[in-house]
């Protein structure tokens, strides 16, 4: 089977992109009203809204917990976010993206802060274009930081993989699909720490490595974003 | 020993930007060796002593001293329990209303669904609170704000909410939880006034600016009366 070009000779994608370059994003906070705080993100053709809810009662009871707070966060597709209508409803990929989008939170939300509460976000995919887990998370740490939620840090996340044999940051839907490799991860700015790393296809060694460093400097563009955004709705 | 700070007073800080090294900081803060990190978004706070940051957003965690208004949610043979605007819920004994509380029923004082303003004389470590000094309130309107406005709603020595009672006559319960109570007078006028506290909260010189909002709201239907006359 011939492969398909997503990458010409010069090393230009698709879309027009560079290999290191993150496609154009749109952030918005404070969204929805009746939230704690909320997020939207427009990242290239994906468009994602978080809401946090709390700390407040938790429901069933038997998961409060005395020491700490607990964290819930549950990642959904709209049917229509999709080419062909996503049947409504949990599944086995969105149960696993919104386990490990509650662990990457839960390390650096400061749960200590509130015995006996939950905290409750909502992630919400009205349109996907691969990489959604990425924007859902960085979307939930900023409705996280608008409903005043004490924290660490923010998180920043990003995508990478290798796409007709080339490193590149960012996967488009395309690339997704047609390339080797895909590699979410979800890094703590502040330490570089990575609180969310997964990897679907191969890569040498060599290779992570240098993908790792091309996907830290793509979260690091998120990050930047993610403050302006902030700053912004108090100024 | 030296000090750095990275930020001037008031400025706005994002959740785990740096503050400052080898300074004191206030509980809420993250310390990290000598570095202090601020936790929230927020304005910093800078005193002689120590620094904080003022929140901007986020629920009412009940402290003590703090007058909170709350409304009977059940109704125990020797106690209330007491919503109060937070994950936390309140509880008050029935000694605050009678002296023999085991031979009367409750009800007779407060049932399910009274709203009472309350002091708070404990919280515990998970935040349970325990109210005292009960105090029924029947008509007038209550209202929502966010409740890191409150300070700002109160002002500097009750500056600000003094000044919006005596202007417009009305009856002012404001609790900590970001309930409001208002009675009486133009009540409105006191409900637009504090909207737009909570909307510039941020800013300086608010207390002139809301004076100056009230005359001018007072002014006006005065003349309109006169009109009508």
């Amino acid at each position: 089977m011939d492969e398909i070009k997503l990458i010409d000779e010069k090393g230009i994608r698709l879309d027009g992109r560079k290999s290191d370059e993150v496609r154009e994003i749109k952030m918005e906070i404070g969204v929805i009203k009746r939230a704690t705080g909320s997020a939207y993100i427009e990242w290239g053709k994906n468009k994602v809204l978080a809401a946090a809810y709390g700390p407040r009662d938790i429901h069933p009871k038997h998961l409060k917990d005395p020491t700490r707070a607990v964290l819930r966060c549950k990642y959904s597709m709209a049917p229509f976010s999709v080419d062909d209508r996503k049947r409504p409803g949990p599944d086995r990929r969105s149960s696993e993206i919104s386990k490990v989008i509650t662990e990457a939170l839960s390390s650096v939300v400061l749960l200590e802060q509130y015995p006996d509460t939950g905290i409750d976000v909502f992630i919400e995919i009205l349109q996907a274009d691969a990489g959604t887990r990425c924007v859902g998370l960085t979307a939930a740490s900023l409705a996280l930081a608008d409903a005043g939620i004490p924290m660490k840090d923010l998180v920043a996340a990003c995508a990478g993989g290798k796409v007709n044999g080339k490193l590149v940051v960012d996967l488009m839907k395309d690339e997704d699909n047609f390339g080797e490799c895909d590699l979410p991860m979800a890094i703590v700015p502040r330490k570089k720490e990575v609180v969310l790393l997964q990897m679907d296809g191969i890569l040498s060694r060599d290779e992570f490595n240098e993908l790792y460093e091309m996907v830290m400097n793509g979260a690091l563009k998120v990050y930047e974003l993610q403050k302006e955004v902030l700053m912004k709705k108090y100024q | 020993m030296t000090n750095t700070l990275n930020i001037k007073n008031r400025d706005l800080v994002l959740p785990g930007q740096l503050i400052g090294e080898k300074i004191r900081s206030d509980l809420e803060c993250i310390r990290e060796g000598a570095s202090v990190f601020s936790p929230i978004q927020g304005l910093v706070k800078l005193n002689k002593r120590e620094i904080g940051v003022i929140p901007l957003a986020g629920i009412y965690k009940p402290r003590r001293e703090d007058v909170v208004i709350g409304v009977i949610t059940k109704v125990l043979r020797d106690r209330w329990l007491v919503e109060i605007n937070s994950p936390y819920s309140g509880s008050m004994s029935g000694e605050e209303a009678t002296r023999n509380q085991s031979r009367v029923d409750l009800t007779d004082y407060f049932r399910i669904g009274d709203v009472i303003s309350a002091k708070i004389a404990r919280v515990d470590e998970v935040y349970s609170s325990t109210l005292i000094l009960p105090w029924k309130l029947t008509d007038g309107q209550i209202i929502e704000v966010n409740p890191k406005r409150v300070p700002r709603i109160i002002g500097k020595k009750r500056s600000m909410i003094n000044m919006i009672k005596e202007k417009t006559r009305c009856g002012i319960v404001v609790g900590q939880n970001g309930r409001i109570w208002i009675k009486g007078g133009q009540d409105n006028l006191v409900v637009e006034a504090i909207r737009k506290i909570e909307r510039e909260a941020y800013t300086t010189g608010l207390t002139d600016r809301i004076g100056e909002m009230l005359d001018k709201c007072i002014q006006d239907t005065q003349k309109t009366k006169i009109k009508i006359e």
